[in-house]
C-alpha cells in the first residue's frame, strides 16, 4: 500500500516509489541520493508544519512538507501482517 | 567539483594555500575563487566552485558552478567516501562532459571511522580515471592528489540519460564499497536531540542565548583590556603628537581631534590617531573577534543547518525557509557576506526578503559594539529595547513582505551534516582570515570616515545637511541636529557613525532612538553595493523605499513611546 511520506509514520522504513513533484525539484532529489527505489527512514519531524526529517543511505536530509507530501512510499512489510 | 559540503574549499585551500572558508555544511561557498598551483613545470590556475548535485543548476550558487565547468580544462571531482554512491553520480557527469578528471576522494578518515572500506584500484579501473583518496582538513593524500593532476584523464563513457546514469552509480559503488559497521554512535543520538521537536527549540534558544552572552560579556572584557592598553601605550604618543601640533589648528583637528576638558579622549576626541584608531582596534575588534569565535565554532560543527530546521516553520511566516537563518547569522558580522549568502535561495522573492531584512534589521557586528558600548554604560534596559525594537520590526517587516510581494517561496531541502569535532587548525586558520578582512577591509574605511567627518565639519557641510534634516531629525525623532551628521557618515562606515552620537551628550531615551535609527537606516557603501549586485536596480530601489518608511515609522514611534512613558 502506497503513501505519502509525510503520513509515514516516525522510525517506520520505506521504499521510494515516486516523487510526484516539479522536475527540477525531482532532479535535485535525485542528485541528492533520494530516488526510486531506495529505503527511506522518517526520523523526525517538528511542530507547527516545520520540515520533515528522513534518513536516505546513511545520510540525513531535512525536506520540507510540501516536498514529503509527493514524495510517494511503499511502506516495509511488517511480520505478522 | 561535487556535492556540496564535500569539502571542495578544504582540498582547493590545501591545493592552492590560499585562503578561503569552509564549513560543515552545504553552501558555503557561493561564488567561485581561483588559485595558483605550480605542477612540475607549469602553473595551473585552480578553480573552487560551489557545490551541485546535479549539473542543471538549481539556485544562483549552482549556475556559478555550471558556469566555471564549462571554462574549465581539467576537473578535479571530490567525492565524499561516506557517501560514494551519489557522489558518483555527479562524478559519472562530470566523466561525460568528456573533460579530464581527476577524483579525490574526500573524508576518507570518516569513511574508516564508519568502518567502510572502498576498492581504489577497483574504483579506478570501473571509471578508468584516477581515484586518490583524501582528507583535507588533516591534509593526508594532498600530496599524492597534487602529483597525481596530470594524469588526469577522459573516462570512456558515452552519453546515457540520469536513469541509466543513477544505475551504473549504484552498481559501481555496490562493488567497490563494503560497509561493515552498523551501530548508532552517540554522535547519532545526539544529532536526534537537536533536531527533536520539544528539545530542539529550547536547545535553539539556549544556543542562541549563549552565543549571545559569549559575544557580549568576553567582547566587553577583551574591550576593557584593549581599552587599558590603549590609554597605557598609546595615549602618551598621542599627547606627544598632540603637543607636536601645537593642540589647535586644522591639522590637529584632524589627527588627534578636539580635546575634551583639555586632554585626549580616545572615545570623544575624533581625530584619526584618537578614536579613528580606537573604535575600530579597540571597541570593534574585540567584538568581532567573539562573534568569529562563536559563529565558526557552530558552522565547523555543523549546528547551522539543524537550527535552520528548528527555525523553519516560523520563517515561512516570513516567507522565507530555516536555512535563510544562516545569511542573518552571517548578516549579523557583517552585512557584505550576508547578502551574498541569499544566493543559497531560489527564489527571487525569497532573495528580496532576505536581502531586505538583513539590510534594514540586521545590524553588523561593528555597528553593535558601538551601541553595546555606547548604551550598555546606562544599564541593560536601554539595549534591551533597542534589540526588542529590531526583533519585532524583523517580524513584521518579514510578514508585510510575505503578504505583499508577489513570487514564490520555496520549501527547505538541505542535508545535515553529521556532527563533526573541529579541526582546530581550520578553526584558526577561518577565525584568523575573518578579522583580517575586518582588518584589511574596515580599517581604511573607518578612518576615512574619521577624516570625512572633520573635512565636512570645517567645511561646515554637516551644518548645512543638519539644517536640511532639522524637520526629521528634531522634529519626528527629537534628536539634536548635529546627529545629522551621523547619518550621513553612516554611509561610509556604521560605526563611526554611532561613535560621532559619543561626544553629543545625549539622554539615554535619545540614545535609543538614535541607535535604533542608525541600525535600521541605509546601510554601509559597501553593503550598498553587494545589494546591487545581488538583488539588481530595481529590487534596489524598492528596498530603498521600504527602508525610509520604516526608518521614519520606527524612529518618530519610538520617540513618542518613549517619550510618552517617561523614559
Amino acid at each position: 500500500m502506497y503513501k505519502s511520506l509525510l503520513e509515514l509514520d516516525l522510525k517506520e522504513e520505506a521504499e521510494i516509489i515516486s516523487f510526484e513533484g516539479g522536475t527540477i525539484l525531482n532532479r535535485r532529489l535525485e542528485g541528492m541520493g533520494i530516488r526510486q527505489g531506495k529505503k527511506i527512514l522518517r526520523i523526525s519531524s517538528q511542530y507547527i508544519r516545520g520540515p520533515v526529517i528522513v534518513s536516505v543511505d546513511g545520510h540525513q536530509t531535512a525536506m520540507g512538507r510540501g516536498m514529503a507530501s509527493k514524495l510517494i512510499v511503499k511502506p516495509a512489510e511488517k511480520n505478522g501482517i | 567539483m561535487g556535492n556540496p559540503n564535500v569539502g571542495k574549499s578544504a582540498i582547493f585551500s590545501r591545493l592552492t594555500g590560499s585562503h578561503v572558508v569552509v564549513s560543515n555544511y552545504s553552501g558555503t561557498t557561493v561564488e567561485y575563487t581561483s588559485g595558483k598551483l605550480k605542477l612540475e613545470n607549469v602553473t595551473a590556475e585552480i578553480v573552487d566552485v560551489p557545490g551541485t548535485f546535479a549539473l542543471e543548476p538549481t539556485n544562483r550558487a549552482e549556475a556559478v558552478a555550471s558556469e566555471m565547468l564549462e571554462s574549465g580544462d581539467t576537473i578535479i571531482s571530490v567525492l565524499n567516501a561516506t557517501q560514494l554512491e551519489r557522489s558518483l553520480y555527479l562524478a559519472l557527469q562530470l566523466l561525460q562532459t568528456g573533460k579530464p578528471v581527476i577524483m579525490a576522494l574526500n573524508m576518507w578518515d570518516e569513511a574508516q571511522e564508519k568502518e567502510i572500506t572502498i576498492d581504489i584500484g577497483k574504483l579506478e579501473q570501473l571509471t578508468g580515471v584516477p581515484v586518490v583518496p583524501t582528507c583535507a582538513l588533516s591534509g593526508e593524500g594532498i600530496l599524492m592528489l597534487k602529483n597525481r593532476i596530470p594524469e588526469a584523464r577522459n573516462g570512456e563513457f558515452k552519453q546515457e540519460d540520469s536513469a541509466s546514469l543513477m544505475q551504473r552509480s549504484s552498481a559501481i559503488s555496490s562493488s567497490v564499497q563494503k560497509m561493515h559497521g552498523n551501530k548508532t554512535s552517540v554522535r547519532e543520538k545526539l544529532d536526534h536531540a537537536t533536531v527533536h521537536p520539544v528539545f530542539g527549540p529550547l536547545l535553539a534558544l539556549f544556543v542562541l542565548f549563549l552565543s549571545f552572552a559569549v559575544v557580549a560579556f568576553l567582547g566587553d572584557f577583551l574591550h576593557e583590556i584593549l581599552k587599558g592598553v590603549f590609554e597605557l601605550v598609546w595615549m602618551p604618543v598621542a599627547v606627544w603628537v598632540s603637543g607636536l601640533m601645537g593642540g589647535e589648528g586644522l591639522l590637529h583637528k584632524i589627527f588627534i581631534g578636539e580635546l575634551i576638558a583639555g586632554s585626549i579622549n580616545f572615545e570623544e576626541s575624533f581625530g584619526l590617531l584618537t578614536t579613528g584608531l580606537y573604535i575600530p582596534l579597540a571597541v570593534v575588534l574585540p567584538y568581532i573577534f567573539c562573534f568569529y569565535l562563536t559563529l565558526s565554532l557552530l558552522e565547523d560543527i555543523g549546528y547551522l543547518p539543524r537550527l535552520g530546521v528548528v527555525v523553519d516553520a516560523f520563517m515561512q511566516r516570513l516567507g522565507i525557509h530555516g536555512l535563510s537563518v544562516v545569511p542573518m547569522m552571517l548578516g549579523i558580522g557583517c552585512n557584505v557576506p550576508g547578502v551574498m549568502a541569499g544566493r543559497m535561495l531560489e527564489t527571487r522573492k525569497e532573495r528580496f526578503i532576505v536581502a531586505t531584512l538583513i539590510a534594514i534589521v540586521v545590524p553588523c557586528m561593528a555597528q553593535q559594539a558601538m551601541v553595546i558600548g555606547l548604551l550598555g554604560q546606562a544599564g541593560v534596559a536601554g539595549l534591551a529595547i533597542v534589540y526588542g525594537t529590531l526583533f519585532l520590526l524583523w517580524i513584521l517587516l518579514g510578514m508585510l513582505m510575505n503578504l505583499f510581494l508577489k513570487g514564490e517561496s520555496t520549501e527547505m531541502l538541505i542535508d545535515l551534516p553529521p556532527y563533526r569535532f573541529p579541526y582546530w587548525e581550520s578553526l584558526i586558520k577561518k577565525i584568523y582570515m575573518r578579522m583580517n578582512g575586518f582588518i584589511r577591509h574596515a580599517l581604511p574605511y573607518v578612518l576615512l570616515g574619521v577624516f570625512a567627518v572633520n573635512l565636512l565639519y570645517t567645511l561646515g557641510f554637516i551644518g548645512y545637511i543638519s539644517s536640511v534634516f532639522a524637520p526629521v531629525i528634531t522634529g519626528l525623532f527629537g534628536l539634536p541636529g548635529e546627529a545629522g551628521g551621523a547619518l550621513i557618515i553612516g554611509f561610509l562606515r556604521k560605526d563611526v557613525a554611532v561613535g560621532m552620537l559619543a561626544p553629543l551628550g545625549l539622554e539615554l531615551n535619545q540614545l535609543i532612538v538614535a541607535s535604533v535609527v542608525l541600525m535600521v537606516y541605509f546601510p554601509c557603501i559597501a553593503t550598498f553595493v553587494v545589494l546591487f549586485k545581488e538583488i539588481g536596480l530595481w529590487d534596489l530601489f524598492k528596498l530603498s523605499v521600504i527602508m525610509i518608511l520604516v526608518v521614519i515609522s520606527t524612529g518618530s514611534g519610538l520617540h513618542l513611546i518613549l517619550q510618552s512613558t517617561g523614559f
